[in-house]
């Protein structure tokens, strides 16, 4: 059985620099993952704090003997925005495309598609593979039968489910955390960058159920997929993404690279991961075709 | 393009509808057929294939176009589903298809190019010249519904930059998140836009009285509280009342619906071509009436109208529950 | 939209709902049945957008009447009975309001949505059934002469008759002083 591989996704949330610099140096040294994804993905807004602290991350991980992926904007909307997109798209490493504004500038060299992008089907799937995608991050609301689907009629393009992580719900126009605190997105004062998880939104009647992180709407509770190898096998699917948390990476990291290698079983490492700090409690609804707060293992 | 009339696109839920919006002056109306391939998917909405030809008959006999909406994204191993709405929306003699995914454009520009427009729904969520730019050339895409996201000021910017038509919403429900890439849907009740053609299907939702009043429900999950009498709304996700900070509010938005009546001259000075109207699930009295008020708007901007008539037009319009005009002004963000 | 609200608020004048309870001893039940069979001959659209939901036994409740109604809108096989209040619970659906408020849903003069959003009328149990209702009645444009089965001429008297006579009734409904409660 060829081996699985493990990615670590784009940072959704607005870190300090250093943050980010001793985030990724730990990742680099520690961390049993194969590829990484660096940049921001969801607020241009946020870019000048975070752009100067990438060229020594990606050296970095590339001594290590990662491979990095450039993450672009999910939603660009400004002269600026898109021109970063044109400029990363450029580059000679993987691209990583999460709107289609970053498609003809990318077209005929290899790419990962996030999970920001429509992909549903082998169609779309197989229109994507023949601009240059090479790994597929499906939306997370696919099962993994659903990706299976996909995997199975394209087999030369890679499937990575979104496995671990508060899941991306939602991106608007409009920010959250400049509404909450009163003020508008154009002169927002960064408010987001207090809660490096996201912020906790609770229904009325005090239920957990969503985050805010900006622009962006999470999932309040945090999606831990954690199947048997040979379930993901039959699926064709080789890969599997990590979101970044303030929860200890390189043991989120540890977990599923045993997972994957069959040195831990799937309730082994739930319980791994349940005992560390993470900002929500475990669902896998979406992975098992059901509504994506739901628990199917813990059910199980 | 800029002298051509501004286009009035209308909903049609229902053949009922349909007729009332033409016969209230839509220069076009959108429908879509009776499953999952359209993102209006509610019980006993829409067109069946009879319904829908004889639907398009009764709008050319009249003048005005039909556009089909076929705006889901195509579920793995079942494309030829979305493949054959899109032919049958064409055997009935659509004008145009209003497609998203990927498998739909492409099958639309591959067997029916010449035959049917195609236009890029918003669910594409395609803002800037690169993307519209990308399906124009490679599906032939003649128009695309933009983004509730983008001002009056972006817009105009992105007509100098395409050259495709563009659609504007201008009235009724509004989505704060970007459209099709939201799945707070499917987080709640395992069903959503994109995949099933809801967002807070209704029969996920519960009203459940009780001490304090009535809460409306998702999945269990509460998405606003009305005390006794209060005027209640139905639980769409983005326009419920949450708790997050320690205080308690519309966190995404009001249960407000947009009205931008007054932004029409913009539109028009924006390069905009068509003036959409939300609504595929009101009834045709309601549809009928907000047709023919915005008919008149139109007419009056494209007679040169001063500001204050078109408000008197649109008066009636803007009574009655909350309205906003969106991202379309700046300050909404 | 408030005076609206008001009119279909209103419950029955007093003296009309005295009269009522001598309806339920009348076979309103089996009256009614073969009204809506008689439409589903002649109008099957109607029942076809109803889907999987025709099936469902809907729980018609006026408020201000002394009995209920329950109905499975299945076409020729629809079935209409007179019911007690308290018999809810062995319905999916309930629908409650005033008899005029239901009766404006029915020939399709107020929207649905509207009169449940002001809590005019209030639905319980599968939303969804709610829903398909109200969008196939909305898009059957009914009239009282396509209960009662009638054509042409004779047709338009009915539906002039009734609807006149519904108007009436709203109208005094209207004038009668507001439920107490709510304050639109």
């Amino acid at each position: 059985m060829p081996p699985f591989a493990l990615t670590l996704g784009p940072v959704f949330f607005h870190w300090p620099a250093e943050r980010l610099a001793d985030f990724y140096r730990r990742i680099a040294d520690e961390a049993p993952v194969d590829r990484v994804h660096v940049g921001e993905v969801v607020c241009g807004k946020r870019m000048p704090f975070s752009d100067p602290c990438w060229p020594d991350v990606i050296e970095r991980l590339e001594r290590a003997g990662k491979e990095v992926v450039l993450s672009t904007l999910a939603a660009p909307a400004t002269v600026r925005e898109r021109r970063s997109i044109d400029e990363l798209c450029g580059d000679g490493r993987l691209v990583e495309i999460n709107d289609i504004t970053a498609l003809p500038a990318r077209s005929g060299r290899p790419f990962v598609t996030g999970p920001f992008l429509n992909v549903y089907n082998e169609v779309a799937a197989a229109f994507l593979a023949g601009h240059g995608a090479r790994t597929i991050c499906p939306p997370v609301e696919l099962s993994l039968t659903a990706i299976g689907g996909m995997a199975h009629a394209r087999p030369q393009v890679e499937f990575e489910p979104f496995a671990f992580g508060r899941l991306p719900l939602a991106i608007s126009g409009r920010c959250y955390h400049a509404r909450l605190h009163g003020l508008h997105k154009d002169s927002c004062q960064f408010t987001c960058e207090k809660d490096a998880d996201g912020l906790a939104v609770d229904t009325l009647d005090g239920q957990a159920f969503l985050a805010i992180n900006g622009v962006q709407t999470l999932s309040n509770q945090v999606h831990a997929f954690c199947p048997e190898p040979s379930a993901l096998a039959a699926q064709a699917v080789r890969r599997l993404r990590l979101s970044p948390h303030t929860c200890d990476m390189v043991e989120v990291a540890g977990i599923y690279r045993a997972l994957l290698d069959g040195r831990l079983e799937p309730q082994e490492a739930r319980h791994g991961l349940s005992r560390l700090d993470l900002p929500g409690t475990m669902v896998d609804g979406y992975a098992h075709a059901r509504p994506g707060w739901h628990s199917v293992a813990a059910a199980g | 393009m800029w002298p051509q009339r501004m286009e009035l696109v209308c909903p049609a839920g229902t053949p009922a509808t349909l007729r009332a919006a033409v016969q209230a002056g839509a220069d076009a109306v959108y429908c879509g057929f009776r499953d999952d391939t359209n993102a209006r998917n509610f019980p006993g909405l829409n067109f069946s294939v009879p319904e829908l030809a004889e639907g398009v008959r009764f709008a050319h006999g009249l003048g005005a176009k039909v556009l089909v909406a076929i705006n889901t994204f195509a579920r793995v191993g079942e494309v030829d589903r979305w493949r054959r709405a899109a032919d049958a929306a064409v055997e009935c003699g659509a004008d145009a298809i209003i497609a998203c995914d990927v498998a739909v454009l492409d099958h639309v520009a591959r067997n029916h190019s010449g035959r049917v427009r195609l236009h890029l729904s918003v669910q594409a969520a395609a803002g800037t010249p690169e993307a519209i730019g990308f399906y124009a050339r490679t599906f032939g895409v003649r128009r695309v519904v933009i983004p509730r996201v983008l001002s009056v000021q972006e817009i105009a910017a992105l007509n100098r930059a395409i050259d495709v038509e563009t659609e504007a919403f201008v009235f009724g429900g509004l989505c704060v998140m970007i459209e099709g890439r939201c799945y707070l849907s499917s987080y709640a009740t395992g069903r959503s836009p994109n995949l099933n053609g809801v967002c807070s299907p209704p029969e996920e939702v519960s009203y459940d009285e009780d001490a304090d009043g009535m809460a409306a429900r998702l999945s269990g999950f509460t998405i606003d509280r009305y005390r006794p009498g209060e005027p209640a709304g139905y639980p769409t996700l983005c326009k419920g009342r949450f708790a997050a900070g320690g205080k308690a509010s519309y966190l995404f938005e009001e249960p407000v619906s947009l009205n931008a009546g007054s932004l029409i001259a913009g539109f028009k000075a924006a390069g905009v071509t068509a003036l959409k109207i939300e609504g595929r699930q009101r009834g045709k009295g309601y549809v009928a009436e907000v047709v023919r008020a915005f008919r008149s708007a139109v007419d009056a901007v494209e007679a040169g109208g001063d500001a204050v008539e078109i408000d008197r037009l649109l008066a009636a319009q803007s009574e009655g529950g909350r309205q906003t005009a969106g991202a379309y002004r700046k300050t909404w963000r | 939209m408030v005076a609206h609200a008001q009119t279909m608020n209103a419950e029955l004048p007093a003296f009309v709902r005295r009269l009522s309870p001598a309806f339920a001893a009348l076979p309103l039940g089996p009256a009614l049945t073969l009204s809506l069979r008689a439409l589903a001959r002649r109008r099957p659209a109607v029942f076809e957008r109803l889907g999987e939901f025709r099936r469902e036994r809907y729980f018609i409740d006026p408020v201000d009447l002394g009995f209920a109604f329950t109905v499975v809108p299945d076409g020729e096989r629809a079935q209409v009975s007179v019911a007690r209040k308290g018999e809810a619970a062995t319905c999916a659906i309930v629908i409650r309001g005033p008899l005029l408020a239901l009766l404006a849903l029915l020939d399709g003069s107020r929207d649905g949505d509207a009169l449940f959003f002001n809590r005019i009328i209030a639905i319980g149990g599968r939303t969804e059934a709610v829903v398909a209702l109200r969008n196939a009645i909305e898009d059957a444009e009914l009239t009282p002469a396509d209960f009662v089965g009638l054509d042409g001429p004779l047709a338009r008297l009915a539906d002039a008759g009734v609807l006149g006579g519904l108007d009436m009734a709203r109208r005094l409904a209207a004038a009668a002083p507001a439920r107490a409660g709510r304050e639109p």
